[in-house]
C-alpha cells in the first residue's frame, strides 16, 4: 500500500511515517524543510525495508500548493491513502492578525488539505477505494482570543470532513477524522497546560490500527469528547463567564 | 520558552532553567541564534549540572535521534546526537557490530557520551569513545554548521570530544564500529584481599578482550578494600544473537526516596550482604547477559533513590600506574581517620593519552560514591588536596563540587583548552553550571 503524509517531518506526521514504514507501506512524505525530510527518509530506509519518496512543499503558500498539485499528477495515481497531520501555528495569532498572516494560517491548516483532497478524490473515486485522514483540534470547539485563526481553520476543516463523510457515505472511500487534545509536540512543549499531553507515538499507532475502518470520527485522547460535548451544550453566555474567570 | 526546576543526577545542584525542544534543523538555528547563552541537553543523566545553568537556555535534543548513514561493509554509522545509547546498540548489535565504550546507563545520549568522552567498562582494553569517533557535525551560534574530523577543523574536533558541549551543539556523529563477536558474556569472579591487591590483579595484561573491574568494601577500617574482581569475557558464538532489546526507564533513575536511607549501618549491612553473597553463594563463573554486564544499574536504580533528596557525590580519580600505591596509602590513612560514608568503591584500568579536559590516561580509575553530608564533603576536600599533590585526574563530569583550582591544577592542559575554546568562541556562548564552576 502507498500513503502520502502531508506534514511528515515532525510531531505526529513523523510518528505516522514510522508506523506506516514499519508495516512495510510505501510512503510519500511532504514537508517544508528539505533537511528534515532527507534525514527522516535516511532513518526510515536504514530501519525498514520500504520505499520512501520525499517532496518539499510549503503548505502555507497557495502558489506553492497549486504548483505542486499541477506538476505531480502521477504521484496520486497509485496512492491508497492520504493523511494530513499538518498544523501551523504562529505567535500572537489573534483577531488583529494581518491578512497575509491569516491567509497563511488558513492555507496551511485548511485550504491545502482541501486542495490535496480534491486531487486525491479524483483518483480514489475512479478506483472506488482510498482513505483520507484529517486531524482537527479541541481548540476548535470554541472561538478564542489566542490561536484565533488556527482554531478557526481547524473548525472549518472538521466541517469539511463531516461533509466528505456524508458525501461518500455509500462508497468504499474511508473518511476519518481525529479531533486531537493536547499532544506532546514541540508546539505544546513549552506550554503549561491544565490537562495532560498525549503521546504522538500512541496516536500514530491508533491511526494505523484504524486505517481500514469505515468512516470514523474520534477524539484523542477519548475523554476530550466529553469535554467538547460539555462545551457544545453549554450556553455561550456561561462559557464567556467561565473564560473570563479562567483568564 | 519553558521554565523548569531541574536537578543534576547526584542531586547536588538544582536550579531553574529554560528549555526548548526543537525537532527541526531550522529550529536549532533559530533557537541558538536568539539565545545569549545556551547549552545542549541530552537525557540530563549526568551526575553533574553539565547540560544546564541557572536562568539559561538548554536545548533538549531528544528528537534528533535518527540514523543518517550505516555502512555494514565499512563498519561505520552516522547517528544524530540525541539518540539514546540503548537505541544505538539495539540497531548495531543486530548487525553484530558495536562500540565498546558504552557509558553506564542506556538512556544516555550519543551527544552526552561524546561531550564527556565516555569510557565505559572496556576502557582498559579499548580506551575511551574518542577512539571510535571519525566525524562530528556541530551547530554553533556564531560559526554556523561545522564539519569536524581529523582532516577538517581538527582543532575544534579535538576540543569537542570530551569538551562538555562547550563548542556548540553536537548534531550528528560518525563512529567506526567494531565487530561484536559473541552474544553474551561469561563473568568470572576473583577474590581480592585489599585495594592494592585489586590494582595488582586488574593491572595484568590480559591475552584477550576481557573487561575487568572490581567491587571493594569501604564500610569498616579492618576490611577496607576487600572485595572481588569481575572479569567479563565475550562468549564467542557468532551464530547466536542477543535475545532481548535493551529497554530503559529514564524516570526511575531521577526519582528519590523522601529520606536518605544510606548511613554507616545500612552501608555495613549491604556491603556485608553483597560480600557474603558473592563469596559464599554465587558461582565463581557464570553466564551473564549483555544488559547486566554493560548496564549494571538497570533494575538497580533504587541504589540512587536511596540517597534521598540530598543525593550523593561521586568522586572518580584516575591515578597513573606508578602512583597507585602512594595514593592508596594516603587514601586509607585518611579513611581510617575520618571514616567517611562510602556506598560504592570500584576500581578499573584505563588506557589512553590525556589531553585537554578528557578523563583519559594510562592508569587506574578509582570510583567512590559518598553520601552528601558535611563530614564527607570535608573528606572530599582532602581528596582534592591529594589529587593536586600527586597531579591525579579527578573526573569533571562526575564530581559536582570540583573547583576551578582543583581542575586547573590537576589537568595540565586546562589553560590550553580554555585558550583554544575562547579563541574559537570569544563570547563563550555555550555554558553550563559545570563550565562556570571550573572557570570556563
Amino acid at each position: 500500500m502507498k500513503y502520502l503524509i502531508l506534514g511528515a517531518s515532525s510531531g505526529l506526521g513523523r510518528d505516522l511515517a514510522y508506523i506506516f514504514a514499519k508495516n512495510s507501506h510505501s510512503l510519500v512524505l511532504l514537508s517544508r524543510d528539505e533537511r528534515d525530510l532527507k534525514t527522516l527518509r535516511l532513518d526510515l530506509l536504514n530501519k525498514f525495508k520500504t520505499k520512501i519518496d520525499i517532496l518539499m512543499i510549503d503548505a502555507s503558500s497557495k502558489d506553492n500548493v497549486n504548483n505542486f498539485l499541477s506538476t505531480n499528477d502521477e504521484l496520486f495515481q497509485d496512492l491508497d491513502g492520504i493523511l494530513f497531520p499538518i498544523g501551523m501555528m504562529v505567535d500572537n495569532d489573534n483577531v488583529k492578525n494581518t491578512n497575509e498572516t491569516n491567509n497563511k494560517i488558513v492555507q496551511a491548516n485548511y485550504l491545502s488539505v482541501v486542495e490535496f483532497t480534491n486531487k486525491a478524490l479524483k483518483v480514489f473515486e475512479k478506483k472506488n477505494k482510498g482513505t483520507i485522514v484529517g486531524f482537527g483540534t479541541v481548540s476548535a470547539s470554541l472561538g478564542r482570543a489566542v490561536n484565533t485563526f488556527y482554531s478557526g481553520s481547524k473548525r472549518a476543516l472538521e466541517s469539511y470532513f463531516e461533509s466528505l463523510s456524508s458525501t461518500f457515505l455509500k462508497s468504499n472511500l474511508k473518511i476519518q477524522f481525529y479531533t486531537l487534545g493536547y499532544l506532546d509536540t514541540n508546539l505544546t512543549f513549552d506550554k503549561k497546560l491544565i490537562l495532560p499531553k498525549a503521546s504522538t507515538k500512541k496516536l500514530a499507532n491508533k491511526v494505523y490500527q484504524n486505517i481500514n475502518k469505515e468512516n470514523l470520527k474520534r477524539y484523542y485522547p477519548f475523554w476530550w469528547g466529553f469535554i467538547c460535548l460539555v462545551i457544545k451544550v453549554t450556553p455561550f453566555f456561561i462559557l464567556k463567564k467561565i473564560t473570563k474567570f479562567i483568564n | 520558552m519553558f521554565e523548569k526546576k531541574i536537578k543534576s543526577l547526584d542531586k547536588y545542584y538544582s536550579t531553574n532553567i529554560f528549555i526548548k525542544r526543537p525537532d527541526k534543523y531550522r529550529e536549532i538555528e533559530n533557537i541558538s541564534l536568539n539565545a545569549d547563552t545556551l547549552i545542549t541537553m541530552g537525557s540530563a543523566n549526568s551526575y553533574t549540572a553539565a547540560s544546564f545553568k541557572k536562568n539559561s537556555l538548554s536545548i533538549m535534543f531528544e528528537k534528533f535521534d535518527r540514523i543518517i548513514d550505516f555502512n555494514k561493509e565499512n563498519k561505520t554509522i552516522t547517528v544524530e546526537a540525541g539518540m539514546k545509547i540503548s537505541d544505538f546498540l539495539n540497531y548495531t548489535l543486530k548487525h553484530k557490530l558495536w562500540i565498546p565504550q558504552i557509558p553506564g546507563y542506556p538512556s544516555i545520549t550519543i551527544g552526552g557520551a561524546v561531550a564527556s568522552n565516555a569510557h565505559g567498562k572496556s576502557c582498559g582494553f579499548h580506551g575511551s569513545i574518542k577512539n571510535q569517533i571519525t566525524k562530528i557535525l556541530i551547530f554553533h551560534k556564531n560559526h554556523g554548521w561545522l564539519n569536524l574530523s581529523k582532516n577538517e577543523n581538527k582543532e575544534i574536533f579535538e576540543l569537542t570530544i570530551g569538551g562538555l558541549g562547550l563548542t556548540g551543539t553536537v548534531v550528528n556523529v560518525e563512529f567506526k564500529l567494531l565487530d561484536f563477536l559473541g552474544y553474551n558474556f561469561t563473568t568470572s569472579i576473583e577474590n581480592s584481599t585489599s585495594a592494592k591487591d585489586t590494582v595488582k590483579k586488574i593491572n595484568i595484561k590480559e591475552p584477550k578482550e576481557i573487561y575487568s573491574y572490581s567491587w571493594n568494601r569501604a564500610d569498616k577500617k579492618n576490611n577496607f578494600g576487600k572485595g572481588f574482581i569481575f572479569k567479563n569475557e565475550l562468549n564467542p558464538n557468532h551464530e547466536k544473537k542477543i535475545n532481548d532489546e535493551i529497554n530503559f526507564e529514564t524516570k526511575k533513575i531521577h526519582n528519590f526516596s523522601p529520606l536518605n536511607l544510606w548511613n554507616q549501618f545500612s552501608i555495613r549491612f549491604f556491603h556485608s550482604l553483597y560480600f557474603n553473597y558473592y563469596k559464599n553463594l554465587k558461582s565463581k563463573s557464570f553466564d551473564d547477559s549483555f544488559k547486566n554486564v554493560i548496564f549494571p544499574f538497570i533494575g538497580k536504580e533504587i541504589y540512587f533513590q536511596m540517597f534521598g533528596k540530598k543525593g550523593f557525590i561521586e568522586s572518580q580519580i584516575l591515578v597513573p600506574f606508578d602512583k597507585t600505591d602512594i595514593f592508596l596509602d594516603e587514601f586509607e590513612y585518611l579513611f581510617n581517620n575520618e571514616m567517611p560514608s562510602i556506598t560504592l568503591f570500584t576500581i578499573k584500568k584505563m588506557i589512553g593519552n590525556q589531553n585537554y579536559l578528557r578523563f583519559e590516561d594510562n592508569g587506574i580509575c578509582f570510583t567512590f560514591d559518598f553520601i552528601n553530608n558535611k563530614k564527607n564533603l570535608l573528606f572530599m576536600d582532602k581528596l582534592d588536596v591529594l589529587c593536586k599533590k600527586y597531579k591525579l585526574l579527578p573526573s569533571i563530569i562526575k564530581d559536582s563540587r570540583l573547583s576551578l583550582e582543583t581542575v586547573s591544577t590537576c589537568y595540565e592542559n586546562y589553560d590550553n583548552f580554555k585558550d583554544n575554546l575562547i579563541n574559537f568562541d570569544k563570547k563563550r556562548t555555550y555554558r553550563s553550571e559545570l563550565s562556570d564552576r571550573i572557570g570556563l
